[in-house]
Formats: structure tokens, C-alpha cells, sequence
């Protein structure tokens, strides 16, 4: 039978990856769909909601907006926070990751000429934001928010395996969100994924 | 109830939607707007140095969307299914894209002509563009998702309402009937209604 969930992106991590995360920690089936660019994208480009992907397609709705998408996986696989107010702090946190990954991002978009004025940006918003994550983390080591792991940990595990390639040792001293890169690939399903997902530039 | 208190700067803003929120819901809360001169103080005590901010029974969220999100949530203006959730986040942020689009390309354009060329762009091509998406994901009763007033209609109006004044002339909802219906309904809500009658005149 047909996997309830299917997700349409191009062969990439970036803004899908956390969704894939999400199904992975969870084990829950999903088809992951990887389109060209070039030769299928053009087609699809008109039938999805705002012209963009990642899309979700689950019973016969599509859902677009990466982080739309992950909050409903992560509600449908348990991961997006116990209680409202959790689930509120896991939005917030996650929220306030954009600004960190677009700043790194930046880097790869730019070209050769700007690239070490946007390394330089990078590592000076870094240190601040990740102090204040460091005190906005929960008190479970590991968890960002609650005592589990919620789609925020896994939003945080993936922006920062990009940011720790620029700036290796930024959270040396900042333990709680050490510890959170390693509670994520101990989780198993998220391991077998990061060990078979596919290589790709970003 | 726990008792709720937003502070921003003396603005709609990105505090806005919450601000809508909360007259929707019909919910009590301190509207607390800040001077220029009192952020500095306060600022390093935020979660992430920036407001708005929402404090409730010890804690403070910050993230427009998310306070937004919490409170329609508890007000039931979020979505009912999880389906419907979903619907109104991807609105949710489509108008931030919308928001973002304008700041970061127009607003913050220092070169005179390229911002013209721009504002020319977006009013011309991306938003009838935006607009002709949005106004197939809205119902032809103006609600984004199911058949009530959710947050996902609030956000669409308070983006079109944020940037006109802005622009020459107000966006068109011209041969974009779902969405004008959206429009009438948020303006209509009792709450809201209110609200816009009462809020203060500000800049920005």
C-alpha cells in the first residue's frame, strides 16, 4: 500500500530536510519524492499552492512552506511539543533558527567575491544567538524543549551540522546545545537515515 | 485565565497580528508599547533580543507567529484538524514571504530606481501572481481554511493592510473574489471590528 504521506523536493537537504528528520526519528512511512530542476520542475511549478517546494501531499490535500509542513509531521508523529505552551516554545525556537540558517546559506548563495564578508557575518551573529539558545534551552540535557525530542532538536541538529562546517568549535561551551547534537543521532531511525540518506551539495 | 501581557514598540508592526489575534478571540490583555528609550534596558531580558513579546504566568514567548499561533490555538482560530492547521501556517507564511519580499527588495532599496523598478515588479507581477495562488486556496465563503474565521485570514489581511500604505494605491483584490470575501470577513468580526475603531493611530 501506497505510504499515506509524500513529499515533493529537489534532490536536496535544505528546506525538507528537517521534515525527513521528523518521519525518520518517528519511523513513520513517507514516499520521498526528488524532482529535476531543469526537466520536471517547470510542470509542477503551476499545480502546487504557491509555486514552490517542498510540498506534502496527504490525503488528497497539498500542504507547502517547509516549516508548515514539518509542524503537521511533527504533530502527527508526536514530536512538536507536549502542551500548547511547549509547542509554542518549540515554534518560537525554531522560528528564531531562520535567522541562523539564513545566515549560513548566505555563504553558499554568494558569490566568490562577497563569500568572506558573509563568513564574517556569520560568525558574528553566531556567538550571541547561540549563548541565548543556550539559556533558552529546557532543563533536560539533550531537549531544547520538554524532556523529549521535538522537531526543534532536530531543526537545531540540522542547521548546526551546516554552521559548525564554518565555525567548527561555536558551541564548545555552551553544553546543553552540545548535548543536543548528540541526543538527536542517537535517536535510531534519525541514525539509519543519516547514514543512507543521499549525498547531495547542500 | 492566566493574564497576558504583549509589549512592542508604540506600532502595529510585527506585533500586529497578535494584537488581532487577541480582539478576535476576544481575549484580555496589556498592550504595553514601548518607547525607544526603554528597549535598551529591557532587550538583554527577551529570549532573543527582539519584540514583540508575549509574558504569561512566568514565561515569555517571543516570535510574532508563534504568540500568534499560541493564542488563536487556545481560541480556537487555529485550524480545527490537523489538516486545517497546516493550511493556515503554509498562509501564515506565505505572507511573510509577501512582508519579507517587500522589506528586504523595496523598503530597505537605497537606489531610487531600482526601488521603483521593484515596487513596479511587485505591484505589477508578483502579487496579481501571489494573489491568483491565494485566492484558489481561499473558499468562495472567505476563509482559508475550513468554514470560520482562522488566523490564516487575519494574516492576509493584516500583510495587504501593513504594506499599502506604502504603495501609490492599495493592492487590487480585482478578479480575486475569495480574497475580498476573506477581507469582509475579518473586518466584520465583532472583535476585530472593534479593535480597528479603537487602536491607536500609529506610523507604522
Amino acid at each position: 500500500m501506497a505510504p499515506r504521506y509524500r513529499m515533493i523536493y529537489f534532490n536536496l537537504r535544505a528546506r525538507a530536510e528537517p521534515t525527513r528528520l521528523l518521519f525518520a526519528a518517528a519511523g513513520l512511512q513517507y514516499e520521498d519524492v526528488r524532482i529535476r530542476r531543469d526537466t520536471e520542475w517547470p510542470a509542477l511549478k503551476p499545480n502546487t499552492p504557491m509555486g514552490q517546494v517542498p510540498v506534502l501531499e496527504v490525503d488528497g490535500v497539498t500542504i507547502c512552506q517547509s516549516n508548515a509542513i514539518a509542524r503537521y509531521v511533527a504533530k502527527e508523529t508526536g514530536l512538536a511539543g507536549k502542551t500548547n505552551l511547549e509547542q509554542a516554545q518549540v515554534d518560537m525556537l525554531v522560528d528564531g533558527m531562520g535567522d541562523l540558517r539564513g545566515k549560513q546559506a548566505a555563504i553558499r548563495k554568494a558569490s566568490e567575491d562577497k563569500k568572506d564578508q558573509c563568513k564574517e557575518e556569520l560568525a558574528a551573529f553566531a556567538p550571541n544567538f547561540l549563548r541565548r539558545y543556550e539559556e533558552l534551552s529546557g532543563p533536560h540535557a539533550g531537549h531544547l524543549v520538554g524532556d523529549s525530542l521535538t522537531w526543534a532538536d532536530l531543526e537545531f541538529y540540522d542547521v548546526m551540522t551546516k554552521v559548525l562546517m564554518y565555525l567548527p568549535g561555536i558551541i564548545d561551551n555552551l553544553p546543553k546545545l552540545a548535548k543536543v547534537m548528540d541526543t538527536v543521532p542517537a535517536n535510531k531511525g534519525v541514525a539509519d537515515w543519516l547514514a543512507k540518506r543521499p549525498e547531495t551539495p547542500h | 485565565m492566566p493574564s497576558y501581557k504583549l509589549t512592542y514598540f508604540n506600532g502595529r508592526g510585527t506585533a500586529e497580528i497578535v494584537r488581532l489575534v487577541f480582539a478576535a478571540a476576544g481575549t484580555e490583555y496589556e498592550d504595553v508599547r514601548l518607547e525607544q528609550d526603554q528597549w535598551p534596558e529591557l532587550k538583554p531580558n527577551t529570549p532573543m533580543g527582539q519584540l514583540p513579546i508575549l509574558e504569561m504566568d512566568g514565561t515569555m514567548l517571543c516570535q510574532s507567529n508563534s504568540i500568534a499561533r499560541y493564542i488563536a490555538k487556545l481560541a480556537g482560530l487555529a485550524g480545527k484538524t490537523p489538516l486545517d492547521q497546516a493550511r493556515v501556517d503554509m498562509v501564515m507564511d506565505g505572507m511573510v514571504d509577501m512582508g519579507n519580499k517587500f522589506a528586504y527588495e523595496i523598503y530597505y532599496e537605497k537606489d531610487e530606481d531600482k526601488k521603483a523598478e521593484k515596487k513596479k515588479d511587485y505591484v505589477e507581477k508578483y502579487v496579481p501572481q501571489f494573489f491568483s495562488s491565494l485566492n484558489k486556496l481561499a473558499s468562495d465563503g472567505g476563509y482559508f481554511a475550513g468554514d470560520e474565521l482562522t488566523l490564516a485570514d487575519i494574516a492576509f489581511y493584516n500583510m495587504v493592510t501593513m504594506v499599502n500604505p506604502y504603495l501609490e494605491q492599495p493592492l487590487s483584490l480585482d478578479g480575486f473574489p475569495n480574497l475580498e470575501k476573506v477581507v469582509d470577513n475579518v473586518t466584520s468580526n465583532p472583535g476585530i471590528a472593534k479593535w480597528l475603531k479603537e487602536r491607536p493611530e500609529t506610523p507604522y
